[in-house]
């Protein structure tokens, strides 16, 4: 309490804060347990350690940064609907407790003898070699990336699984790092105008983009064409490529991009 | 749908008849469920068959363009519907954890709504509820089964379905054949046995259990060691043969495969059950050792048509595991097997019409990257089947995920850990002798929850997975209609009540009801 007075008179974030304040009576945990087990423990499993469908949130990047429920309480109220995850519009002192129970589930997380872990090690068993000459030929990531360029020191930014599963979609989960700037479009309207920007939003009905101005812009798609351009896509072309030798040759490779 | 042959069905046929000579509101007879009327949509499937097709045509492809809001119920949750209305007497009976609505069919008015204790089960979804001549039935998180009076919401019985601290829970949605109410629970993170509960829906009294997986203590475990097989969808019903087909869940411990060695039957299965005595007919397995979470729960759709040339009493299935079955409804010998979504997975279809598992895709230590992944080529969403056009539709997924296992994991509940890569959402419209794919209809990025409703105007609804409802032709798959009313999470039901017909869906915590404009006398 004294320390977030203390941030507070300073107007310190204490997210900012090396050791933040992120202890919880064990009434709040206690009261946390039963209210996270019911709305979360299905994706999220009972412990918090990943169930069906959600992400571990024992190694989730999100709960780390959080401090007192800053960062988890707006996704948990909220949602992030686009990814699956629903809204709980719960009162604020059940959000609380979830935060006080996901928060103490990430500290026993961290003593030895979890269940789930994907250790770094593990996912280590691919040949480096392979996986330049694959990167550079059959894999055809050179066409994009640059071990010098774009993917210079990787290997300081990302490890193990998450730099396996950004590896496989770089706007997918693991921790650390920089999601890569999503698809832009450009559209051309029935006067000749042309508008490109960031893609927005697409669906069977709508394309919308977001201006270089930071303005949300849409238009029915049957009254305009449109360009879309995803270099992502290669991606998740070549999931369907991908032997797990190559994608654990590749992974080899990039983790000596140090 | 099915014809009233044998005695007994006969004997139904009479009383329909004389239910629908009865005037004023009535309660809900099984025998009414062998050949449902158009003004309701009595149970989850509408009728036994599973193939949520509507014999309704004032909606047409020509007119539906003009489709408009009828009504709207707000739940007032942000939880989202994921369960079929059921609709009888004019009343619409919705649910979702721990809630019910009676909701008037032509004007949402609410009528009465009731609410379950607190309870700690996983509050994840509720797929509907059951109507027996004047009682409702809802299952609960903490797997109870509750009987209220359809009338007003009170509580007639409430009878415990599975031990909730051991880790079972209910989303089920009950069939009713006859006097037996049939409920599924869940549970993967326990490793717990399958099991199927008939309940006399008079008493709430236990009628009977099946159990996919053997009850611990079984001599000699045919399941190779394994638990799960949970039966956590609504089955089908063929009252000609009186059997009830149920699809199984996976086995447990989930990712971990060496500690249950064999096929581990019979989880991933459809099995065929003698309602009256539980008893096993046959069963088929979809995936034999599964270690990906593909449950077999996917709708059994019953399917009476030609197989080659020859009559044939089929069932098909488009399964998580991305392969589609087609299986012959009386012995379960398999007519046909194809996949309808991504996958590499299997190293070939045996004799048996079984995918044959690539142990290398296994979860492992470094990993393995599969298709489909967890969430499956297909999941509880309905699909449907098109009696004119011969189309099996169903909202598919192609997607990669990466599974791992080590021993460290362990032997219980879930035992590895799994991370979905990618995942598109599509349509397939199926030909279930070729497996060829007549049209496809993309549906955006990831899966879509929404189930499939065909009419017998040629009309196709369902959900993409933006938030839009869909308005399709059947023979091409074209969009006729859509409306932004949020993410549809449950499978479209229609109804016709005083000469106008209703599609009802939902579009996250509200309930929309669409119909032609009303015409003015």
């Amino acid at each position: 309490m004294m320390r977030l007075v203390i941030a507070l008179l300073f107007g310190v974030s204490l997210a900012s804060q090396t050791d933040p304040a992120q202890t919880y009576t064990p009434a709040q945990i206690q009261a946390g347990q039963p209210i996270f087990t019911s709305r979360c423990g299905f994706c999220h499993g009972r412990d918090a350690a990943g169930g069906e469908s959600g992400p571990d949130l024992t190694r989730s990047a999100l709960v780390i940064d959080d401090v007192r429920g800053d960062k988890l309480i707006p996704v948990i109220r909220d949602g992030r609907v686009d990814k699956g995850m629903p809204a709980f519009g719960l009162p604020y002192n059940d959000l609380i407790a979830i935060v006080a129970f996901i928060h103490d589930q990430q500290k026993k997380s961290e003593l030895p003898g979890r269940r789930r872990s994907v250790d770094t090690t593990d996912v280590q068993t691919g040949n480096a070699e392979a996986g330049k000459i694959y990167f550079n030929g059959a894999g055809g990531c050179a066409r994009c990336h640059r071990p010098d360029g774009d993917l210079a020191g990787i290997a300081t930014k990302l490890q193990g699984l998450s730099l396996l599963q950004r590896m496989l979609d770089p706007r997918g989960g693991g921790r650390g790092g920089e999601r890569p700037h999503p698809a832009t479009v450009t559209v051309t309207l029935q006067t000749g105008q042309t508008t490109t920007g960031r893609l927005a939003y697409r669906d069977e009905f709508t394309i919308a983009l977001t201006e270089a101005s930071g303005w949300y812009r849409s238009w029915p798609i049957n009254q305009v064409t449109f360009t879309v351009n995803n270099p992502l896509d290669a991606h998740t072309e070549q999931l369907a490529k991908y032997t797990d030798e190559d994608m654990h040759d590749v992974l080899a490779y990039l983790q000596t991009l140090r | 749908m099915f014809w009233p042959t044998c005695r007994r069905c006969a004997e139904a046929a009479v009383l329909v008849l004389a239910l629908a000579s009865r005037p004023g509101a009535q309660g809900l007879d099984s025998p009414a469920l062998l050949n449902p009327s158009s003004d309701t949509w009595p149970t989850y499937h509408g009728d036994y068959s599973g193939r949520r097709h509507s014999r309704l045509t004032q909606i047409t492809p020509a007119n539906v363009s003009q489709l408009t809001l009828a009504w709207a119920f707000q739940t007032g949750q942000s939880t989202q519907i994921k369960a079929t209305p059921i609709l009888v007497n004019g009343i619409v009976f919705l649910s979702t954890p721990d809630y019910m609505w009676a909701i008037d069919a032509r004007s949402a008015r609410q009528l009465w709504q009731y609410k379950y204790r607190d309870n700690t089960g996983f509050h994840i979804g509720h797929r509907g509820v059951a109507v027996y001549k004047d009682f409702v039935y809802l299952t609960t998180p903490d797997a109870h089964l509750v009987a209220l009076d359809a009338k007003n919401g009170k509580v007639r019985w409430d009878v415990e379905i599975a031990d909730s601290k051991k880790g079972y829970w209910s989303t089920n949605a009950p069939l009713l054949v006859r006097n037996h109410l049939l409920v599924g629970v869940a549970g993967d993170f326990d490793n717990l046995p399958g099991m199927l509960k008939s309940i006399d829906p008079d008493t709430g009294e236990t009628q009977w259990i099946f159990y996919s997986t053997p009850p611990p203590g079984t001599p000699g475990s045919p399941s190779g060691g394994a638990t799960g097989g949970q039966m956590w969808m609504t089955g089908t019903y063929d009252p000609e043969l009186n059997l009830v087909y149920v699809g199984t869940g996976n086995p447990t411990p989930v990712l971990n495969g060496d500690a249950r060695p064999g096929d581990n039957p019979w989880t991933c299965s459809i099995v065929a059950i003698h309602p009256d005595t539980g008893k096993l007919e046959w069963g088929f397995q979809a995936t034999p050792h599964d270690t990906h979470d593909w449950d077999a729960a996917e709708v059994p759709v019953l399917v009476d048509a030609a197989f080659d040339g020859v009559p044939r009493k089929m069932l098909m299935q488009a399964s998580r595991n991305g392969y589609f079955f087609v299986l012959d409804r009386a012995n379960g010998t398999s007519l046909k097997t194809f996949p309808f979504a991504t996958v590499n997975w299997a190293k070939g279809i045996d004799k048996a019409g079984r995918p044959i598992p690539n142990p290398d895709k296994e979860p492992a230590r470094d990993g393995r990257l599969v298709a489909p992944n967890e969430g499956g080529g297909t999941n509880y969403r309905s699909p449907s089947f098109d009696p004119a056009t011969g189309l099996f539709i169903v909202s598919a997924q192609d997607s990669y995920g990466i599974y791992f296992f080590k021993p460290e994991h362990g032997s219980y509940g879930w035992a590895g850990a799994d991370y979905g890569v990618s995942g598109k959402g599509v349509l397939r419209a199926i030909e279930y002798q070729t497996g060829a794919v007549r049209w496809r209809h993309d549906l955006g990025d990831g899966a879509s929850g929404a189930g499939v409703l065909t009419t017998a105007s040629g009309l196709v609804f369902t959900g993409d997975s933006s938030g839009n409802v869909l308005a399709l032709r059947t023979s091409d798959g074209s969009t006729l209609w859509h409306s932004g009313i949020g993410r549809v999470g449950n499978s479209p039901i229609t109804y016709e009540l005083d000469g106008r017909q209703y599609v009802v869906v939902g579009g996250g915590g509200v309930l929309y009801s669409f119909a032609l404009p009303e015409t003015k006398p």
